[in-house]
C-alpha cells in the first residue's frame, strides 16, 4: 500500500516538476534582455509574393511608412511543419536520420494521446480500444526511432564524435520507457491494471496494478522530472529561437515598448576590458558620439 | 589522400604541428580549370614566430608567447571574457540568442552540408560548423554549468583548456564566415554561425586580439582618421573630384556630386572601398541619381563617407559607434533617410543589427536606414530614365551578398532590376536568393590578407563561388564569350576580384564581376559610349 501511495505521489509530483522547472527556464529565458535583431530570411510570417522568395518589408521604398502585413498563420504552420514533420531534418540531414526522428518524436507525441486516452476511457470505456492502437503505434514507433537514433549515433562516426554519454542515455531513457510501455501492453491487453492505475491517480485511492504498468508509468514520470533539466527540452526553446531570434524582424519605434526597453538595456555597465574601451561608462556613455555629448552640455 | 581524423581532446595538442592538414587533393573539384590556386605550408620563418597550429594558416601576425607566464595570463583573459560572454548584462546584445544555441544543440549534424566552408575544404572536421561550437561548449559546460561540473566527460566536458586551446578556438572563429546559412536549416534553430561571432567578440571585447585589419586597421582607424581605407575628409574631396573627371570623361556630363547638402531627402553612403578599387561605382550612382533627379547628398564628415561598420563581425561595440556616428551626421544634415550604396554588411549592420543599439530618438522610425536596390529598382521600373537592355548585350549571372538576401530579405528589387536593363535572361546560381553562398569574403575575410590567410581564403570559402560562378556559365566557357557576375556588395567584389584572378576566370573562361549602378548606368540610352568596360583602366 505504501508504494502504491509513493506512485500517486510520484505521478503528481513528476507533473508539478515539470510544469515549475519548465515555467520557470521559460520565463527565465522570457526576461532575458532583448536581443539585438538577428534575423535570417527566409521569415515565414512574410506574405504574398514575399513570403514565396523569402523576401521581406526591406524590399520596398519608404518601408517605415507602409503597412507591413504579417501572417501569423504562417508561421504558425512553419513550427507545426518543423515540430510534426521535422522539415529540416528531412530536406537537409546528410545522416538519413529523419525516419528514425520521426518514429521517435511521433513516439512521444501518441505516447500523451495515450494517456489522455486512458483518462478519457475511464469514463467513456469505448475510447480503450482506440487507446490500445494509439498505444501500440507509440511504443513500436517510438522504440523503432530510439533504437534507430542510438545505432546511428554510435555507427556514424560524423554523429558519434559528438554524441556524448549523456546523449545515449537520453535516447536510452527513452527506449526503455517505450519498451516498458510494449511489454505492459502485452502483460495487460485489456487495459485493466492501466485503467485502474490512472483512475488512482485521479482519485487518489490506491489499487493494485501490474508490475510492468507501474514499471512504464515510473520511467515516464522520472522522465518527465528528467527532460526540463536536460536539452530534451528544445521543442519550448524553439519559441525562442525562431520566433524570438530568427524570425524577430521588429523595428525600433521611439516610444514603444521595445525602445524603453533598449533604453534601460544602454544603461547597464559595459565592463569589458579591452584597450579600444572606456573604463566606467556605461553602454549609452560609450558608443555615443562626442557631438551628442556636446549638444546634451549645451 | 585521406585525411586526418580530429577528435575535440585534440584541440588542446600542445604542439605546432596543424590540427589539420589542407591538400589540394581533397578539396571540391574545379573540373573546368587548368590550374588552381596553390596552398602552400607556411615558410619556415614564419612557422618560428607565428602560431599555425590550427590549419598551416593563420591572419594573426602576433608572436608566440615565449613564456608560461604569458600563455596562462592569455588563457585567463579568455576565462574572463567567456564569464562576460555568459552575463546577461555584460553581454545584453546577444545573451539569449548566445545562450538558446550553447544550451539546446541536439548534435545532429542537420546544418553540417550547408557550410560552404566545410563543403569546399572536402569535409574537413575542423570546418564543420558545428565543431567550433562544440569545442567551446565543452569549454562552457566544463567551467560553468553543473552537468558539466559534476559529470565531466559523461556530460561532454572532457577538453584540456590551455593556451593552444584557447589559440585554436580563435583562429577557428575565424574560419567561418557568419553567412548564417546553417542557422536557416537547423531544426531547433540554433546558430552556430552566431557563436563563432561571440567567440570573436570575446577576444576582441576583452583581449582586444582581433585580426589588425579588422580592429586596429579596420574600426579603429575608422573612427579615428574616417574611414578604414585610411582616407581622411581631405581625401575624400579629392575622391569626389576624381569621380567628376571620370563621369565626364566617360559620359561627357558635367555632374556636381552633392557633398555635405544640408536638408537633401537622402544621405547616401558608399563603402569608401569604392573610391579606391572601383571609383566607376559611385561615380554610375552619381550618373543614376543625377538623372533620375534624387534629391541625395554624401558626407565629408569624418566617418560619414565610409559605410563600413567590421564591428558586426567581432564587436559590438565598434559597431554601436560607428553607426551611431553615421546617423548623428544624418541628423546633423537634416536628410530624411540614410541610403546604403553597395555595401552588404552595412546595409545589414545599420537598417538591422545596430537598430537595437540605437537611443529613442536615433531609431528607424525617425532616421530611416533603406538599402539603394530598392531605390534602384523604382528608378529602373519608373521610367523616368530611358533604358535599352540591349546595351548590356552580355550573358549575366547574380551573386547574392548574405547580408542582403539571407540576412535582410531583399531578394527580388535586384532581380527586376537585371531583367529591367540586360539583354540576356538572368542565369541563377544553384542555389540563389535566401539559399546562396557566400562570396567566401564573408565575416570581413575579403577585407583580411595578414601571413598566408588569403591564400586560405582563395582556395577553401572562396571556392564554392568559383564552382557556381562555372557551373551556371557551363555551356558557355569559350573566353571569348563575355559573362558577368553582378555583385552588387563591396566586400563580394572584392572576393571575387581576388577569386576570379586567382583562378584566372576571365582571361580562361571569360568570366568577369562588376556591381549592379555599373549595368544600370551601361544601359542608358543617352550615354555616347558604353559605361562598363571589359578591361577598365582603373
Amino acid at each position: 500500500m505504501a508504494f502504491q501511495w509513493f506512485s500517486i505521489g510520484f505521478a503528481w509530483a513528476s507533473i508539478i516538476v515539470f510544469i515549475a522547472v519548465a515555467a520557470y527556464k521559460f520565463f527565465r529565458i522570457a526576461s532575458m534582455p532583448l536581443n539585438l535583431r538577428w534575423e535570417v530570411y527566409p521569415v515565414p510570417h512574410e506574405t504574398g509574393e514575399k513570403h514565396k522568395h523569402g523576401g521581406s518589408y526591406m524590399e520596398e521604398v519608404d518601408w517605415v511608412k507602409k503597412a507591413r502585413p504579417a501572417s501569423k498563420i504562417a508561421e504558425l504552420r512553419e513550427m507545426g511543419a518543423e515540430i510534426f514533420f521535422l522539415k529540416r531534418v528531412r530536406k537537409h540531414n546528410p545522416h538519413r536520420i529523419w525516419p528514425y526522428s520521426m518514429a521517435m518524436h511521433w513516439g512521444l507525441y501518441l505516447l500523451l494521446g495515450w494517456i489522455v486516452l486512458l483518462a478519457a476511457a475511464i469514463w467513456i470505456p469505448v475510447l480503450a480500444v482506440v487507446a490500445l492502437v494509439i498505444g501500440v503505434a507509440s511504443f513500436l514507433l517510438g522504440m523503432t526511432g530510439s533504437a534507430g537514433l542510438i545505432l546511428k549515433r554510435a555507427n556514424k562516426k560524423d554523429l558519434n564524435l559528438y554524441s556524448t554519454p549523456l546523449d545515449y542515455f537520453n535516447l536510452g531513457f527513452l527506449l526503455a520507457i517505450f519498451a516498458a510501455g510494449f511489454a505492459s501492453l502485452v502483460v495487460d491487453p485489456g487495459f485493466f491494471g492501466h485503467l485502474a492505475y490512472i483512475r488512482s491517480l485521479i482519485t487518489f485511492k490506491p489499487s493494485p496494478v501490474p508490475y510492468a504498468v507501474t514499471c512504464t508509468f515510473f520511467l515516464l514520470q522520472a522522465f518527465i522530472i528528467y527532460m526540463p533539466f536536460s536539452k530534451l527540452i528544445h521543442y519550448i526553446m524553439k519559441h525562442f529561437t525562431f520566433t524570438g531570434t530568427l524570425w524577430d524582424d521588429a523595428f525600433n519605434v521611439r516610444g514603444s515598448g521595445k525602445s524603453r526597453r533598449i533604453e534601460r538595456q544602454l544603461s547597464y555597465p559595459k565592463n569589458w576590458d579591452a584597450p579600444h574601451f572606456s573604463a566606467d561608462k556605461t553602454w549609452k556613455e560609450d558608443v555615443q558620439p562626442a557631438s551628442v555629448e556636446q549638444e546634451k552640455n549645451e | 589522400m585521406n585525411k586526418k581524423t580530429v577528435c575535440f581532446r585534440d584541440v588542446a595538442k600542445k604542439e605546432d604541428k596543424p590540427l589539420a592538414c589542407l591538400n589540394a587533393q581533397n578539396l571540391i573539384p574545379l573540373d573546368a580549370l587548368k590550374e588552381t590556386p596553390s596552398l602552400q605550408p607556411p615558410p619556415d620563418k614564419w612557422l618560428e614566430t607565428y602560431d599555425f597550429s590550427l590549419d598551416g594558416f593563420s591572419n594573426f601576425d602576433r608572436p608566440k608567447p615565449n613564456t608560461a607566464q604569458e600563455r596562462e595570463k592569455f588563457v585567463q583573459g579568455f576565462i574572463t571574457g567567456m564569464k562576460k560572454l555568459l552575463d546577461s548584462q555584460s553581454n545584453w546584445t546577444f545573451f539569449k540568442a548566445l545562450k538558446l544555441s550553447m544550451d539546446y544543440c541536439m548534435n545532429c549534424q542537420t546544418c553540417s552540408e550547408a557550410c560552404h566552408v566545410y563543403l569546399s575544404s572536402g569535409k574537413q572536421e575542423i570546418y564543420r560548423p558545428t565543431f567550433r561550437s562544440e569545442v567551446f561548449r565543452r569549454i562552457y559546460r566544463k567551467l560553468f554549468t553543473p552537468s558539466g561540473k559534476w559529470l565531466g566527460s559523461l556530460a561532454g566536458a572532457d577538453i584540456d583548456l590551455n593556451f593552444q586551446t584557447v589559440w585554436r578556438l580563435l583562429e577557428m572563429s575565424y574560419r567561418c564566415n557568419i553567412c548564417r546559412r546553417c542557422a536557416t536549416v537547423c531544426p531547433v534553430g540554433i546558430d552556430n554561425s552566431l557563436i563563432a561571432r561571440e567567440i570573436r567578440k570575446l577576444f576582441s571585447q576583452e583581449l582586444g586580439v582581433a585580426p589588425a585589419e579588422l580592429l586596429n586597421k579596420g574600426t579603429r582607424k575608422h573612427l579615428e582618421t574616417g574611414s578604414s581605407t585610411g582616407m581622411t575628409p581631405a581625401g575624400f574631396k579629392s575622391s569626389i573630384e576624381f569621380i567628376e573627371e571620370i563621369i565626364e570623361e566617360k559620359t561627357g556630363r558635367k555632374i556636381k556630386v552633392p557633398v555635405d547638402k544640408k536638408g537633401a531627402d537622402i544621405l547616401l553612403i558608399h563603402n569608401a572601398g569604392e573610391f579606391i578599387s572601383w571609383p566607376e561605382n559611385p561615380a554610375a550612382f552619381s550618373i543614376l541619381f543625377d538623372a533620375a533627379g534624387i534629391d541625395y547628398t554624401l558626407s565629408s564628415d569624418l566617418v560619414g563617407y565610409d559605410a563600413v561598420k567590421y564591428g558586426v563581425w567581432f564587436d559590438d561595440i565598434e559597431l554601436a559607434r560607428v553607426a551611431l556616428q553615421h546617423i548623428e551626421i544624418a541628423k546633423k544634415l537634416a536628410v530624411k533617410k540614410i541610403v546604403v550604396a553597395e555595401c552588404g554588411h552595412a546595409h545589414k549592420a545599420i537598417c538591422v543589427t545596430a537598430d537595437r543599439v540605437m537611443p529613442g530618438e536615433r531609431t528607424l522610425s525617425d532616421m530611416p536606414r533603406e538599402s539603394c536596390l530598392s531605390l534602384m529598382h523604382d528608378i529602373v521600373k519608373s521610367g523616368v530614365i530611358r533604358l535599352d537592355p540591349s546595351r548590356n548585350d552580355f550573358h549575366v549571372t547574380l551573386h547574392d551578398p548574405c547580408n542582403v538576401t539571407r540576412m535582410m530579405g531583399i531578394v527580388r528589387p535586384q532581380r527586376e532590376i537585371i531583367r529591367h536593363v540586360c539583354k540576356r535572361p538572368l542565369q541563377e546560381m544553384i542555389p540563389h536568393g535566401v539559399e546562396n553562398y557566400c562570396c567566401g569574403g564573408g565575416g570581413g575575410f575579403a577585407v583580411m590578407d595578414t601571413l598566408n590567410f588569403s591564400e586560405w581564403r582563395n582556395n577553401i570559402p572562396a571556392r564554392m563561388k568559383i564552382k557556381q560562378c562555372i557551373d551556371v556559365f557551363q555551356d558557355i566557357l569559350d573566353p571569348d564569350i563575355r559573362k558577368y557576375v553582378i555583385a552588387p556588395c563591396s566586400n563580394c567584389k572584392g572576393a571575387l576580384r581576388d577569386a576570379i584572378n586567382n583562378y584566372h576566370l576571365k582571361d580562361d573562361l571569360g568570366i568577369h564581376y562588376t556591381g549592379l549602378a555599373d549595368v544600370i548606368v551601361n544601359a542608358m540610352v543617352d550615354l555616347p559610349e558604353p559605361y562598363l568596360e571589359w578591361d577598365p583602366e582603373f
